[in-house]
């Protein structure tokens, strides 16, 4: 188990560098737990479905990796998934699971388990009945099946609804049992759409949690697709970015979060502060941004217009200039202050030139530091928080 | 000064309501009429004619056959044009609108110079193998499918879209080939609609009359279904037998109205 997550560890750090030879080699050993290297490659996946298109799609996912994938309405995610598991037939491609090529396998014989948003649980069968669907198919005995759906339904804290019928339960039980149901076969991937989309802040982060424990438990490699921002930082090893049937950027979390590749997917990761400016290089590897007026600092060898993102929680708030090596210092009004429960954002208008800066702080620090709406304030940031793309 | 919805006077609304309840009430008063007309004693005595007794066994059992057949036709067919695309799907949908548009004498008349021994190649190799269908119970049962295949169709088509495709991806994934997927997820969640489906075409099939009497002919005593016996009665001048007849398939209307009135209700709260 320890070796497994050491690999993933690995993966995380360097890109997965795979042979399908290694692959083959460890396939001829253990045959369906193939611990170091590629688990799913997706290999020139192009696809047409009435309106829509993917062309050359190429992806490679560890094994033990958890994927989750981000992107517009419309990115085709959900199509991407969907073939993963053999319900689509590709244009042209491939697609192997474990070195092993998939791309003509029906879905029954993939060994790869999805689950919806919406659940999908059978509406004329019980919960048992729906979790013990699979094992029926693979002929398990009635014994065993009713032994694994009781112990995997335990496990996911809905061991006393086997006897009820789906429409009775809420949203976070639903969904409980169609990840009961998907996991029991013990997968090979794990395919996940929006599976907490439809539920409410406490469910949705409690079965976070869950996915997260069993993620650990299993080492199933899981790829997920989600709009939630949280879902990326809780959960992911690596962040697959799709627009318009391609992907446009898959790196670490932490790539993704500081070097978004374009303007959606800083937007989308919460980068609040983004500008558009002038970008002149100075000497050792810093450059120079004009945005309207204002100057900062940043580590990059463009040149001319570029975009500008920092996080809110780069920006150090303070009611006297700090003394810091930092190098961007800039000083404005606060404008504004809201408040989401968990943090508050304070915006602040740059004196001279009225960029706006979002910042963030914890409740707690704004009462600490008695700010309010009218105050003049410092916001300092290091050259490398400012993200030029 | 303000409005009050409910309460303030609405000739528009009146005039609305009073010309369904109109509607409602004529055709209560016109249908209990035709119920009244004959004394109970005549009503009970043609019921239990030899020629209704005929009539009844001769339309239930051509509708149980025709209406399986259609069942046969209409669930893969239906279920094809809901979830797969192939060449020639858009004309295959505009031809299945045809028949609820097109008289169903026309169907009729098609059908009889198709099986006609001497007017058509089919009818006339038929003949030479000493089977003849046209003016025979055959007809009858040929008539009724033929008529009410594509009504089924449509209206299986309906039930069959109420079933998420995603059900099946799921039921797919977690290790059931493509048969066992549609017996065991899409027919029982189409369940509702697939019965009130098949309720609806074997009522049509126990009342269709152009088409049958175009091909089956009005045949007393042979080809003779409950609207034939309705319609034969009547030109003889014996009233009581035709209200007979057609007081059972106003009941038969009724029951399988409630019915799919029952199941179609069913089909909206079950799988929310």
């Amino acid at each position: 188990m320890s070796e497994m997550t050491d690999t993933a560890e690995t993966d995380k750090t360097n890109k997965p560098v795979e042979t399908k030879e290694i692959t083959k080699a460890v396939e001829t050993e253990n045959a369906d737990r193939d611990i170091s290297g590629n688990c799913l490659t997706i290999e020139n996946f192009s696809i047409t479905l009435g309106d829509f298109k993917a062309e050359n799609l190429n992806l490679k996912i560890g094994a033990g990796e958890y994927c989750i994938i981000i992107g517009p309405t419309g990115a085709g995610k959900t199509i991407l998934l969907e073939s993963i598991a053999g319900i689509h037939r590709l244009k042209s491609g491939k697609i192997y699971l474990h070195g092993r090529d998939i791309t003509d396998i029906p879905p029954e014989h993939r060994g790869i388990g999805i689950v919806y948003q919406d659940y999908m649980l059978f509406p004329h069968m019980t919960i048992g009945d729906n979790i013990a669907f699979g094992l029926k198919h693979r002929g398990v005995s009635r014994e065993e099946r009713e032994r694994q759906t009781a112990e995997i339904a335990g496990k996911l804290g809905i061991g006393h609804l086997l006897g009820r019928y789906p429409q009775t339960l809420s949203g976070g039980e639903k969904q409980r049992a169609a990840i009961a149901r998907a996991i029991i076969l013990k997968p090979k991937v794990l395919l996940l759409d929006e599976p907490l989309s439809a539920l409410d802040n406490t469910t949705r982060e409690n079965l976070r949690r869950e996915l997260k424990k069993l993620h650990s438990e299993m080492n199933t490699t899981i790829i997920h697709i989600t709009h939630h921002f949280e879902d990326i930082y809780s959960l992911a090893d690596r962040v697959v970015v799709m627009r318009e049937g391609s992907i446009i950027q898959c790196g670490s979390v932490e790539e993704i979060v500081r070097k978004p590749d374009t303007r959606f997917i800083a937007d989308f990761t919460g980068m609040e502060n983004i500008y558009a400016g002038i970008c002149t290089p100075l000497s050792n590897g810093t450059c120079e941004i004009d945005i309207n007026g204002l100057k900062l600092y940043a580590v990059s060898e463009r040149r001319g217009d570029v975009n500008v993102g920092i996080r809110p929680e780069e920006l150090i708030i303070s009611k006297e200039k700090l003394a810091s090596s930092a190098r961007n210092s800039v000083c404005g009004e606060v404008i504004k202050i809201t408040d989401n429960g968990i943090f508050s954002k304070i915006a602040v208008a740059e004196e001279k030139s009225g960029v706006i800066f979002t910042a963030a702080l914890t409740k707690q620090g704004i009462e600490s530091m008695n700010v309010s709406t009218g105050d003049k304030v410092y916001l300092t940031f290091k050259a490398t928080a400012v993200h030029v793309f | 000064m303000t409005i009050q919805n409910k309460h303030y006077f609405s000739a528009f609304k009146l005039l609305c309501i009073g010309t369904a309840l109109a509607a409602v009430i004529g055709l209560i008063v016109i249908f209990t009429g035709m119920l009244l007309y004959p004394s109970l004693d005549d009503l009970i005595s043609c019921l239990l004619s030899e020629e209704l007794r005929f009539a009844i066994t001769l339309s239930i059992v051509t509708a149980l056959i025709s209406t399986f057949l259609c069942a046969i036709v209409a669930i893969p067919s239906a279920y094809s044009m809901t979830r797969f695309d192939f060449f020639g799907k858009e004309a295959a949908n505009i031809l299945l609108n045809l028949p609820l548009s097109l008289p169903p004498l026309v169907a009729g008349i098609a059908l009889l110079i198709f099986f006609s021994p001497v007017l058509s190649p089919v009818g006339g190799l038929l003949a030479a193998m000493g089977i003849n269908v046209v003016y025979t119970t055959t007809a009858i049962v040929i008539a009724q499918f033929f008529v009410n295949t594509p009504y089924m169709i449509r209206s299986l088509r309906s039930s069959f879209a109420m079933v998420n495709p995603r059900y099946e991806h799921t039921a797919r994934t977690l290790g059931c080939s493509e048969w066992n997927t549609f017996v065991q997820v899409t027919l029982p969640m189409a369940k509702s609609g697939l019965i009130a489906g098949i309720v609806i075409t074997w009522s049509k099939a126990m009342g269709e009359f152009g088409a049958v009497l175009m091909f089956a002919g009005a045949i007393a005593m042979k080809t003779e279904t409950l609207p034939m016996a309705l319609f034969i009665n009547m030109t003889t001048g014996d009233i009581e037998k035709s209200v007979a007849a057609a007081i059972i398939l106003l009941i038969i209307s009724a029951v399988v109205l409630v019915a799919v009135e029952h199941w179609g209700k069913e089909t909206g709260v079950e799988y929310v």
